[in-house]
C-alpha cells in the first residue's frame, strides 16, 4: 500500500485505534472544534489535542433528536457520534463559538450528559484588532487555568514556548506543502492533503511533524494531474470528505489552493516565539487567514482571491457550504459578487455532509468545468444544491451577458 | 428581481409613512373614540383576512386594535407613529442635505449617535413597517435579496435590509454600526452590507458570556466606537446630550420594567403586543422624546387596570408565554387570542425588559452602563451565548408569570434556537407545561400563513380543552 493510502485510511477513521493506544499509555486526549483553537495549550499540558470530526460510520438519527433539520449536517453527525459513544476515548472536550450550530454542541453535550466530564467553552472574538487580541489572550490564560484545574497539573511558560515552537514547525511544513501546490506540476492532490490534515490533527504534533517531513520527501518529483486539468481553488467550511474532493478531481481538476477549515488556515502565520506566549497565541490565531465568522476581515479574504488567482494560476473557484450554514452562505455571496466584478469563473455548491448525491454533484461540476473551458463563466444558477429542498435562484453571468458587457 | 423593481419606486415604502394619510391618522388619534368607532365599523371588511383591496390598510388597522383599543393604547400608538415618522423625516432631510446617516443594526440602540448629533437609521426597519403598505411587501423585499444571492437560510429580518438596499427603499449609509450578535445571520449580513455600500463599519463584538470580563470587553468596544465616530465624523462627543438621552432611557426602561412586573398579576392587565411594539420603536428611534411619551401612556393604562384588578380581557381564561420572536406580519396574533379565547400573552421574548440602570453621573459610568444595558436588550441577551441565556429566562418567566402554556414561535432564521429545541422541550415537559411548536418565518407569510398559524393555535387550544 502506498504511503499516502495508509494516511488516507487513517484519515477516514476517527482515529480510535491509535488514540486508544495512547490512552492506554496514560496520555490524555482532548477533543476540540474549530481552527481558532490553540492546540499548543493542550500539548503543553502533556495531552493530545484531537480535532473533532464526523468521519466514520454514523448518520444523524440520534443527533436529530437534539438538533433540528435546520441545523447543519456537520454538527448533527458529530453529535450522533457522541451519542453513539464514538468519542468515549476523549478525556475532555473543548467547544468554540465558531457558529450558531457548533456553539449549541456545548449545550446539548451537557444536556445529554455525554462523556467526557471536562467540557469547556473557549470563546473567540468575532473581529480582529487590538481589543480583540487583548481579550483573546485573556481567554487563552483562562483556558490554561481551566485545564490545569481540571487535570491537576501545571502548564509552565517554558512548556508552552516549546509547544509553540513545535506547532510553528508543523505550520512551516504544511506551508511548504502548500507552496509545492503552486508549481506547474502539482505533486500532491487536494484530496491527499485533506487526508494528511485529518490525520495530523489527531496525533501528537511530534508525530505530525515527522509524517509531514516524510510526505514532503516522498512527493518530490511527483505529478498528480492530467493534461488539461483545471487548477481549482476550493473554499468552504467543514469539508472533511476525502471522497468529495476526489470526485472533483476525477472530473478534471487539480485542487491547488483553498480556504477550508482543515486547510490553508493551518499553514498561515507563525506564532511570534519572542513575545509573551499567550499574546502570541492570541495574535496568531486571531489574525491567521480568517473564516467568515470574522466580521471585519472579509476584505482580506476577498483580496486573497485575487492574490491566489495569480500565484496559483487558478482557472476556477469552487465554493461550497453545508445547508443552513449562514456564515459560508454569506461568504459565497461576497465571493460571487467579487468574482463577478472580475469575471472569475465560480461555482457555488450547497450540499449535506456525507449526503451522497454524487451523481448530481459530478454532473454540476462537469458542466461548470465545461463552461470554464469554453470561457463561459458562472453557471446560470446562483447556488446549485445537491439534494432537494432548496430552490436554486437565477441570476448568474451567462455567456450572453458576458458578451454584452 | 426586475419585476419586483418595477413595482417599487425608490423610497416608496419610507415615503408611504411620510404623506398626508399619516397626518390624517395623527389627527384622528386626537379623537380616539371616533377612531375606535371607525375601525370597529369597518371590521367586517378587514378583520378576517387580507384581500387585494384591504391590503393597504388592514395591517395598520389591526395594529391599532381593530376598534377595541383603549384610549391610552391609541395615545401610545400615536407617539409610536411620531417616533417612527420623525426618524424617516430626519433621514430624508439628511439625505437631501448630504449629511451623514449612520446605520445602526437592530439590536444595537442608537444612543451613541445622539452624542455626536448624527442621524441614525435602522436598516431592518421595513421588517415591521413595510407591512403597513401591504403584507406582500416584506416577502417581495426578501425575494429581491435572495435573487441576488443572499443565502435563503439567513434570517428574513436581515435579508430585508439587503433587499431594501437593492430595491433602493432605504438611504445608503455613510457609516455602519454592526454587531456580532444575536446570531450568525447578523455576522454574515453585516459583512454583506459593508461590502455593498462601501461604508466604513464599526463592529461591536458581543461577548459570549455575561460576566465581569465580558462587560469590560463590551465597554471597551463602546469606547472604541466613540473613537471611530470621532475619526469618521470629525465631531466630538457631546456628553450633556448623551446624559440627557440616557436619563430618558432610564425612565423608559423603568416604565417598561414596571409594566412587565404588573403583567404578573392575575388577570394580566397588559397586552404584550404593546411591549413588543415598544421594542420595535426602540429599535427605530429610541432617541425620540415620543418614545418616552409612548411608554408613559402604556404605563398609565396598565397601572389603571392593575389598580382596579382588571385584566386586558374581561375574563382571562388562559395565560400564555410566547417564546421566541413575535410575528410582525401577524401582529394581531396577541389580540386575536385575547378576543377569541380570552387567552393573554403575559410575557414574551421581545417585550420582556431586563436592562440595567445607567448611572449618568460621569462619562465613565455612562459608557460602562450603556454597554452593559445594551448587552441586556431582548434578542441579543438571549440568543448570543449558552442555551441557559434562553432557558433560564424562560424558566424565570414560567415561575413568575404562571402561564398555562407556551407558544414557541420557531422562526426559521433562529437556527441556534432550533438547535436547542430538545432542551426547551425537556424543560417544559418537566414543568408539565403544554407547548405549541410553531414552525414559521416571522417576516415572511409565505412560509406559514396567518391562516395556518390560527389553525394550529385553535387545534392546540382544542386539544387541551381551551377552545
Ligand atoms: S458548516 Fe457552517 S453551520 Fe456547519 S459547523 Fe461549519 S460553520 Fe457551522
Ligand atoms: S430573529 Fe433570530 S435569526 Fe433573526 S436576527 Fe434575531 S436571533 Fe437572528
Amino acid at each position: 500500500m502506498d504511503f499516502l493510502d495508509t494516511i488516507k485510511e487513517k484519515a477516514s477513521s476517527d482515529g480510535n485505534a491509535d488514540l486508544n493506544a495512547f490512552s492506554q499509555r496514560g496520555k490524555k486526549i482532548i477533543g476540540y472544534f474549530c481552527s481558532y483553537f490553540p492546540e499548543e495549550i493542550i500539548h503543553a499540558a502533556g495531552m493530545i489535542p484531537y480535532r473533532m470530526r464526523a468521519t466514520g460510520k454514523s448518520d444523524t438519527t440520534k443527533g436529530d433528536i437534539f438538533f433540528s433539520s435546520l441545523n447543519c449536517t456537520f454538527v448533527r453527525r458529530c453529535f450522533d457520534k457522541a451519542l453513539n459513544q464514538h468519542f468515549d476515548f476523549l478525556d475532555g472536550i473543548i467547544f468554540l463559538n465558531g457558529c450558531d450550530h457548533t456553539r449549541r454542541l456545548y449545550d446539548n453535550w451537557r444536556h445529554a450528559d455525554i462523556k467526557p466530564d471536562f467540557r469547556y467553552m473557549f470563546v473567540a472574538p468575532h473581529k480582529i484588532g487590538r481589543l480583540a487580541e487583548e481579550r483573546f489572550s485573556e481567554e487563552m490564560v483562562n483556558l490554561k487555568t481551566a485545564v490545569e484545574n481540571a487535570f491537576d497539573l501545571v502548564i509552565t511558560d517554558d512548556a508552552l514556548r516549546r509547544s509553540i515552537h513545535l506547532y510553528n514547525k508543523k505550520r512551516q511544513l504544511i506551508a511548504a506543502l502548500y507552496r509545492e501546490r503552486l508549481k506547474e506540476s502539482v505533486p500532491i492532490k487536494g484530496s491527499e492533503l485533506l487526508s494528511i490534515m485529518l490525520t495530523i490533527t489527531m496525533m501528537p504534533v511530534e508525530d505530525a511533524i515527522s509524517l509531514l517531513e516524510t510526505v514532503i520527501e516522498k512527493i518530490d518529483g511527483r505529478k498528480t494531474h492530467k493534461e488539461g486539468d483545471l487548477r481549482v481553488f476550493m473554499g468552504g467550511g467543514c469539508v472533511e470528505e476525502i471522497a468529495h474532493l476526489e470526485l472533483i478531481e476525477s472530473v478534471g481538476a487539480s485542487i491547488v489552493a483553498d480556504n477550508l477549515c482543515l486547510g490553508y488556515r493551518h499553514a498561515d502565520m507563525l506564532c511570534d516565539e519572542s513575545m509573551d506566549p499567550f499574546l502570541s497565541l492570541a495574535r496568531r490565531y486571531l489574525n491567521h487567514f480568517s473564516c467568515p465568522r470574522m466580521m471585519n476581515d472579509f476584505r482580506r479574504r476577498l483580496d486573497f482571491l485575487h492574490t491566489v488567482k495569480k500565484e496559483a494560476a487558478i482557472d476556477a473557484f469552487i465554493f461550497e457550504k453545508l445547508k443552513f450554514c449562514d456564515l459560508w452562505g454569506g461568504e459565497m455571496y461576497l465571493c460571487r459578487q467579487e468574482s463577478r466584478k472580475h469575471n472569475y469563473p465560480i461555482l457555488l455548491l450547497e450540499r449535506e455532509l456525507y449526503g451522497g448525491s454524487t451523481g448530481q454533484i459530478r454532473t454540476r461540476i462537469q458542466a461548470f468545468f465545461e463552461q470554464v473551458r469554453n470561457q463561459s463563466y458562472t453557471p446560470s444558477e446562483l447556488v446549485v444544491s445537491a439534494g432537494n429542498n432548496y430552490k436554486a435562484v437565477m441570476g448568474g453571468i451567462t455567456r450572453e451577458e458576458k458578451d454584452h458587457s | 428581481m426586475n419585476k419586483t423593481k418595477k413595482t417599487l419606486k425608490p423610497f416608496e415604502l419610507l415615503n408611504y409613512h411620510m404623506d398626508l394619510k399619516i397626518d390624517i391618522l395623527q389627527f384622528l388619534f386626537k379623537f380616539p373614540r371616533f377612531l375606535n368607532g371607525f375601525l370597529f365599523f369597518l371590521r367586517p371588511i378587514y378583520l378576517k383576512k387580507e384581500t387585494a383591496w384591504n391590503k393597504r390598510f388592514r395591517w395598520l388597522f389591526l395594529v391599532l386594535g381593530a376598534g377595541k383599543a383603549d384610549t391610552l393604547e391609541l395615545k401610545a400608538m400615536s407617539h409610536a407613529l411620531y417616533a417612527v415618522t420623525d426618524n424617516f423625516f430626519e433621514v430624508k432631510a439628511a439625505k437631501k442635505n448630504r449629511e451623514k446617516i449612520v446605520w445602526v443594526e437592530w439590536i444595537l440602540n442608537p444612543e451613541i449617535c445622539e452624542a455626536f448629533d448624527l442621524v441614525s437609521f435602522n436598516p431592518e426597519v421595513l421588517n415591521v413597517f413595510a407591512n403597513s403598505k401591504g403584507m406582500e411587501y416584506p416577502p417581495m423585499i426578501i425575494e429581491a435579496a435572495e435573487n441576488q444571492g443572499t443565502p435563503i437560510e439567513n434570517c428574513s429580518a436581515q435579508k430585508l435590509a439587503v433587499g431594501s438596499l437593492i430595491l433602493e427603499q432605504i438611504p445608503k449609509p455613510s457609516l455602519i454600526l454592526g454587531g456580532s450578535h444575536p446570531c450568525d445571520t447578523s455576522i454574515s449580513i453585516y459583512q454583506t452590507l459593508e461590502y455593498l455600500t462601501g461604508a466604513p463599519s464599526y463592529i461591536m463584538d458581543f461577548p459570549y458570556w455575561k460576566d465581569e470580563d465580558s462587560y469590560r470587553y463590551y465597554e471597551k468596544n463602546t469606547w472604541e466606537l466613540l473613537s471611530f465616530l470621532k475619526k469618521e465624523t470629525g465631531k466630538d462627543v457631546d456628553w450633556d446630550k448623551l446624559k440627557t438621552l440616557l436619563d430618558r432611557v432610564n425612565q423608559i426602561n423603568n416604565y417598561l420594567r414596571e409594566i412587565c412586573e404588573m403583567s404578573r398579576a392575575k388577570p394580566c392587565p397588559s397586552s404584550n403586543s404593546l411591549l413588543a411594539l415598544a421594542w420595535a420603536i426602540r429599535e427605530v428611534n429610541l432617541r425620540s422624546p415620543h418614545m418616552l411619551s409612548m411608554v408613559k401612556a402604556m404605563h398609565q393604562l396598565v397601572r389603571k387596570r392593575y389598580e382596579k384588578g382588571e385584566g386586558v380581557v374581561k375574563k382571562e381564561k388562559l395565560r400564555i408565554l410566547l417564546w421566541f420572536p413575535p410575528i410582525p406580519f401577524f401582529f394581531y396574533y396577541f389580540k386575536w387570542m385575547e378576543e377569541n379565547f380570552g387567552a393573554v400573552i403575559v410575557a414574551d421574548f421581545i417585550g420582556y425588559v431586563s436592562t440595567v440602570h445607567i448611572d449618568t453621573s460621569s462619562k465613565e459610568t455612562m459608557i460602562r452602563d450603556l454597554a452593559i444595558s445594551q448587552m441586556h436588550l431582548a434578542m441579543g441577551r438571549q440568543c448570543h451565548g449558552p442555551m441557559e441565556f434562553i432557558t433560564d429566562e424562560m424558566l424565570k418567566l414560567i415561575d413568575e408569570y404562571e402561564p398555562d402554556c407556551m407558544i414557541f414561535s420557531g422562526h426559521n432564521g433562529c437556527k441556534h434556537g432550533w438547535a436547542g429545541l430538545k432542551i426547551i422541550q425537556d424543560i417544559c415537559r418537566g414543568k408539565d407545561l403544554p407547548v405549541l411548536y410553531l414552525n414559521l418565518d416571522i417576516m415572511d407569510k409565505r412560509h406559514t400563513s396567518e391562516e395556518e398559524i390560527k389553525k394550529q393555535t385553535i387545534t392546540f387550544f382544542k386539544s387541551h380543552g381551551w377552545a
